[in-house]
């Protein structure tokens, strides 16, 4: 079979079982996971044969070349010149780059096309993966759900969704399936819709996600009128000429291929925007913890391992577009870095072990963030290595905390029970890797990947101390053509464009976004970096000890389940397990992943590659990380380890600063007062002037013909006599007028 | 010679009286239809509209000196013979079925937001009805009509 066509059987096969459980699932009863389980399990099967081609393909070895294969399945829409370049638009300039005619006009058309690369076979792997963890753990623990099919109905969906948004080859397919995992996002969320607030929260999740679609909606009208395409690969024109994609390998290799300037920062910005709102960043970020209520293994899934990560593969996906915006670069860091560490201050007071997981996944997405904001080799891959090691630890945290909630009888209080280590062991030891792996003690998965993160916002703050910038490693991928030299496009191109006059948007850095890239931003957003660090080690450990140490104490709730989940639950957790404690080991030592990701074609831009650094184990970098992690697992332990709730200490020491961050900082409460309030009073007036005013006059404009009719109704006897008489005088009106005309 | 010159024309105050006494017949006629509720004077009304019209077509035919007008005559009394019957026939079936000959007792087309017309004041009957044998009735008797009480018994 042909790797274009197990690309297609990826999203294809959830997407079957999703379609046969919602048409046969209720008569399948305590049996409608099976399509789903097996759908998503072939589609892990196929996704880790696509992962072993597309290592080969690449080379695998010293020298990986750039892999982009593109399966197109159909047009989907063509517009014949949907667009005619004025001839002094700043949008017709990039095709000169490439080589185009800028001036000639433009044919819309959006090709439905896969693409297998690198990045897309990790996602995919990761999706199909963790996918079908969750979904054999949900046998479990939805066992006895009246919404049992439609659960498993949701998760396949969800699973094709995502599969589609990380395989497609074409930003509006990319729009499209970012929207579909939404919505399916939306109804896991509210999967219990009787509870209020699980429905309430699903509504939350979905405006907020709306606003961050808002933004990418823009972001690709912005890109197609810049790049007069919108596909990831180069596509040949009907008269046989490259119509250069907007990652593919033609405008990859020239140096001046992408739109810095005004343009280019904005279209980076409002991706930025849509990751935000996707992966949970400031200020979009108050959705996620209330997506705790749904279905913990869709928590899991949906909210912690995958579909939050959607916007971190966006950036990554997007790195060429970036590399030429400064600004926005450090933009994305400034943004991943506080969310960090707001989420993880928010994260310690946290007495819900799902809410503390919530945040936690906010906050490591935001040092993802940081780590893509970086703009170098390293940030990229160190990026999607956390994003790989978090989806394993953090779906491990969620499970299990889904398997002491099933337990503890749907309380997921931790100052309601305590001690469990006894009454559920695997839960408890599981838990305890993921924490570890979460905190970053060596040699746990998160220790590793976190290491990377720091150590590329190390090498933004103090690049004196890891020598000069542009040394080519040696796993730098061999370029299909040499990058045509000569000027970038925003020392060119948009000067010459600015010099005609009014186009003062095509002024570099017209925001000032480009000042912030200096050493000393980098280096305190390090610092904040490695605070956060130490803050991810205290609340994991936190909540490890509120929840397994100490004398035993389960919740009247509990009743007969208080004992340790079923097996079909365990073993996910300890599936989970294994890559949680061995995959950060495994892949840095072996830059498996990096040296695989590298070959990804949007990392192989000139400007990506020229910043690949040696990757080096930074011992004292490693030291500080694991220093950060220790202090925060003692200050845990001195708060926590076998007490009750939180300890008189941490009372004291946080004193007036306690209340404000169990409010979370009281973001929610601004939104509130800010947005929802004003909103709410716009909308009770706009309804008053309908109610009051357009209604009325509709209802009037509505009474005209009813009394008319009234009027009319009254002739309508049914008198033979009347009705005759009506014909006379009818008659004789006639003659009268023929008469009186005469 | 055509046989329109056989007739010889008649002199114009003939085609006065002819058509003073067809317009006579057609308004007794038509105030007869329009105030007589009696479905069978209504329709000898209707008759006499009729023959009204068919006098001053023979008036008209006599001035002109043609027998068309006298041939749509004899062509409107066969047909008028053949639709008396069939007319007949209705207000028969129309008897029979409600033992009533007031053209308001069919009121059923009326708006059904009005209320049924009826006689307030109903005109005292000066002859004393004649009472006709009747049969024993036999079976369940017929559910009463409500409004057949405000019905006139003769019209």
């Amino acid at each position: 079979m042909s790797p274009s066509f197990l690309l297609v059987l990826v999203p294809l096969l959830p997407l079957v079982a999703a379609i046969v459980t919602v048409l046969v699932g209720r008569r399948l009863g305590s049996r409608a996971h099976l399509p789903a389980v097996a759908g998503i399990a072939a589609a892990a099967v196929v996704a880790f044969v696509l992962l072993v081609i597309t290592a080969r393909n690449s080379g695998g070895g010293e020298h990986p070349r750039p892999v982009d294969m593109v399966t197109t399945l159909w047009q989907w829409a063509t517009v014949s010149d949907a667009y005619v370049p004025a001839a002094d638009s700043p949008a017709a300039v990039p095709g000169t780059a490439v080589g185009a005619d800028a001036h000639a006009a433009r044919s819309f058309s959006i090709a439905v096309a896969l693409r297998l690369d690198p990045l897309t076979a990790t996602m995919l792997m990761i999706i199909t993966g963790v996918g079908l963890l969750v979904a054999i753990y949900s046998i479990g623990y939805m066992h006895d759900d009246p919404g049992y099919p439609r659960f498993f109905a949701l998760v396949a969906m969800f699973v094709f969704s995502m599969s589609m948004l990380v395989a497609a080859s074409n930003f509006l397919l990319v729009y499209v399936f970012w929207e579909a995992v939404g919505a399916c996002s939306y109804l896991l969320i509210g999967f219990w819709f009787q509870k209020p607030e699980a429905a309430r929260a699903a509504k939350k999740a979905f405006l907020v996600n709306r606003v961050g679609d808002f933004g990418l909606a823009i972001g690709v009208f912005l890109l197609w009128l810049t790049y007069g395409t919108l596909d990831f690969h180069d596509t040949l024109s009907p008269d046989g000429t490259i119509l250069p994609g907007i990652l593919g390998q033609t405008r990859l290799a020239d140096v001046s291929g992408y739109v810095g300037g005004a343009v280019g920062t904005a279209i980076c910005l409002l991706l930025l925007l849509a990751a935000c709102g996707k992966s949970a960043q400031l200020p979009l970020h108050v959705w996620l913890p209330d997506a705790m209520e749904g279905p913990t293994p869709a928590s899991a899934l949906i909210h912690a391992a995958t579909m939050v990560t959607a916007g971190i593969y966006l950036i990554a996906r997007s790195a060429p577009l970036y590399m030429a915006c400064p600004g926005a670069l450090v933009t994305v860091s400034i943004v991943g870095t506080s969310t960090a560490l707001v989420a993880a201050l928010i994260g310690t007071v946290q007495n819900d072990l799902k809410r503390v997981l919530a945040y936690s996944t906010i906050s490591q997405l935001g040092f993802m963030f940081a780590s893509l904001g970086t703009g170098t080799l390293l940030g990229f891959t160190a990026a999607i290595f956390h994003l790989l090691t978090h989806a394993f630890f953090k779906a491990l945290l969620f499970l299990g905390a889904g398997s002491v909630m099933h337990s503890m009888g749907g309380v997921i209080d931790m100052r309601r029970f305590g001690g469990l280590r006894k009454l559920m062991p695997i839960t408890a030891a599981t838990f305890l890797i993921g924490s570890l792996a979460l905190a970053g003690v060596a040699p746990f998965a998160g220790f590793f990947s976190k290491d990377e993160i720091l150590a590329s916002l190390h090498h933004k703050g103090w690049p004196s101390a890891h020598g000069e910038h542009g040394e080519h490693h040696a796993f730098l991928p061999v370029l299909p053509e040499t990058a045509a030299a000569g000027p970038t496009l925003h020392d060119v191109g948009y000067r010459g464009v600015a010099d005609h006059g009014e186009h003062t948007i095509a002024a570099a850095d017209p925001v000032g976004l480009d000042a912030l890239d200096r050493p000393g931003v980098w280096q305190a957003l390090f610092w904040m970096a490695l605070v956060t660090a130490g803050l991810t080690a205290f609340y994991t450990f936190r909540a490890v000890f509120m929840t397994f140490t100490g004398p035993l104490r389960v919740p009247e709730e509990a009743g007969h389940h208080a004992h340790e989940s079923p097996r079909v639950m365990t073993l996910p957790l300890i599936i989970l397990a294994v890559p949680a404690t061995l995959a950060g080991f495994v892949l840095f030592t072996t830059e498996g992943l990096s040296r695989f990701l590298a070959a990804t074609p949007s990392f192989t831009a000139p400007a990506v590659t020229a910043t690949a650094a040696p990757a080096v184990f930074h011992w004292d970098l490693a030291l500080q990380g694991t220093l950060a992690a220790a202090l925060g697992i003692v200050i845990a332990a001195v708060g926590h380890l076998g007490r009750r709730s939180d300890g008189p200490q941490l009372e004291r020491w946080l004193g007036p600063v306690r209340p404000f961050l169990e409010n979370r900082m009281f973001i929610d409460q601004l939104y509130t007062a800010v947005i929802i309030k004003p909103v709410e009073a716009v909308a009770y007036l706009a309804a008053m002037f309908d109610r009051g005013i357009i209604d009325r006059l509709v209802r009037g404009v509505a009474r005209l013909p009813v009394s008319a009719g009234n009027l009319m109704r009254r002739l309508q006897s049914g008198l033979v006599q009347r009705y005759a008489l009506a014909g006379v005088v009818g008659v004789l009106a006639i003659i009268v007028l023929l008469a009186w005309r005469l | 010679m055509t046989p329109a010159v056989l007739l010889a024309a008649a002199p114009l105050p003939l085609l006065q009286n002819g058509l003073m006494v067809g317009a006579i017949l057609f308004s007794l006629g038509l105030v007869g239809i329009l105030t007589r509720r009696n479905l069978i004077v209504m329709f000898l009304s209707a008759e006499l509209m009729l023959q009204g019209i068919s006098v001053s077509l023979v008036a008209w035919s006599r001035y002109h000196g043609d027998f068309g007008g006298q041939v749509l005559v004899v062509f409107v009394l066969s047909v008028a013979a053949c639709e008396a019957a069939v007319a007949l026939v209705f207000v028969l079936q129309a008897f029979t079925r409600t033992g009533r000959l007031d053209s308001a007792a069919w009121q059923s087309l009326r708006e059904s937001t009005l209320a049924r017309s009826v006689d307030h004041e109903i005109p005292a009957i000066d002859a004393p009805l004649p009472v006709f044998p009747r049969l024993t009735p036999a079976g369940v008797s017929p559910e009463a009509d409500a409004d057949a009480a405000l019905q006139r018994e003769h019209v």
